[in-house]
């Protein structure tokens, strides 16, 4: 089949998306599910359908959302409105809205844990400890499923 | 001009130390937050002012509970919205600064005599992005028809308005950027955004007339 001519083509656009908790491991598929029922939910399914989201990257705490020119903004809401993938609650911080992929490549800039990962007791619970830059440290509770995060920095911690 | 997030619950109300909260409010374009409840100011990043919730039946509550010490020692003072009567009665309370939790009330709980009453006394309605980003359905299109209410009524009265994330943990949070685009949802322009962003350091420092010392 001959390919459509250049002019002819859809003009797209991508956006740049962080996913908080840092260190958090999903899959694609996933994101592509809570943007679509973000963005349904909030424009309905006419403008969604005329936007054209999907998710092309997802990897390294990062996502790319593609979507048509003159609806980034409408998508970029939809993103602030992702509140979860499947049962495990998270966040999409837009970075960065681009015409390529190549560009936003270079505005990825991988968060990856310190070394000196331990363990915190607080309360009764013990808690797994991931520190990131910034004083940043994750804490994540011990167990098989439903485990609760908490959200720390070092000072709190010294505190404790 | 500061730009403010009007509250956050931080741990233990919520999963995020108030430092963490600071610092990602800091990342996402802030100057400064209010929390609200208990917790340790940290020392260093953006700043961070204390609020005081009043959840009241009555306004003889209001009035009582605003004497008491925690809420005297509050940078800024909340009211939970409620019925009609209620509203119009705690604009006009001295003590309080912002009206909360308006998407919660019925239809015309906030009217255009509450409305003149705020807007007198310099008393803010809360604009809490909760709704926008944690409902789906008919509660938060219920939600958006009540703040594009309140928008009528602020452009028309011209009483202060002050955007919160109502965040409990930093995933809750939003940048200043998408708190945009969310407002755009019900009509609000950017103009509009960042004045009621700004607004809370209008509320503790309020305008006054020059006075002559010496």
């Amino acid at each position: 089949m001959k390919p459509r001519p250049p002019v002819m083509r859809t003009k797209r656009r991508y956006i740049l998306a962080r996913i908080l908790p840092y260190g958090m491991v999903v899959d694609q598929k996933g994101v592509y599910l809570s943007v679509i029922e973000a963005a349904t939910s909030l424009f309905g399914d006419a403008a969604v359908g005329l936007a054209q989201p999907a998710v092309v990257f997802c990897d390294g705490g990062y996502a790319v959302v593609r979507c048509r020119r003159g609806t980034e903004k409408e998508i970029a809401t939809a993103l602030a409105t992702v509140t979860a993938f499947g049962d495990e609650r998270a966040a999409l911080r837009t970075v960065a809205v681009s015409g390529t992929i190549h560009a936003l490549r270079r505005r990825i800039k991988p968060i990856c844990p310190l070394s000196g990962a331990g363990e915190a007791k607080i309360g009764e619970n013990c808690f797994t400890v991931y520190r990131y830059p910034r004083q940043k440290v994750d804490l994540v509770e011990k167990g098989i499923k439903h485990q609760k995060p908490l959200f720390f920095t070092e000072a709190d911690l010294e505190e404790r | 001009m500061k730009i403010t997030d009007a509250s956050v619950r931080p741990y233990p109300a919520g999963d995020s130390s108030l430092a963490r909260m600071a610092a990602e409010a800091a990342e996402l374009g802030f100057d400064s937050i209010v929390a609200i409840g208990e917790g340790a100011l940290p020392g260093r990043g953006p700043a961070v002012l204390r609020g005081a919730v009043i959840g009241a039946a009555s306004h003889k509550e209001v009035i009582r509970q605003v004497r008491e010490p925690a809420v005297r020692r509050a940078d800024v003072v909340f009211v939970n919205a409620g019925d009609i009567s209620f509203n119009r009665a705690v604009v006009s309370v001295k003590e309080v600064q912002v009206l909360r939790n308006i998407h919660t009330t019925r239809k015309n709980a906030f009217d255009h005599v509450a409305a003149r009453s705020a807007a007198e006394r310099g008393v803010a309605v809360d604009i809490s992005m909760v709704p926008l980003i944690q409902y789906r359905g008919t509660k938060r299109q219920r939600a958006l028809q009540r703040y594009e209410d309140i928008l009528l009524l602020h452009r028309r009265y011209g009483f202060p308005l002050t955007i919160s994330s109502g965040a409990c943990s930093i995933l809750e949070q939003r940048s200043v950027r998408e708190i945009r685009g969310l407002c755009a949802l019900f009509g609000m322009t950017g103009a509009e955004v960042s004045e009621a962003l700004a607004s809370v350091g209008r509320l503790i420092e309020p305008e006054q007339p020059v006075r002559v010392v010496g």
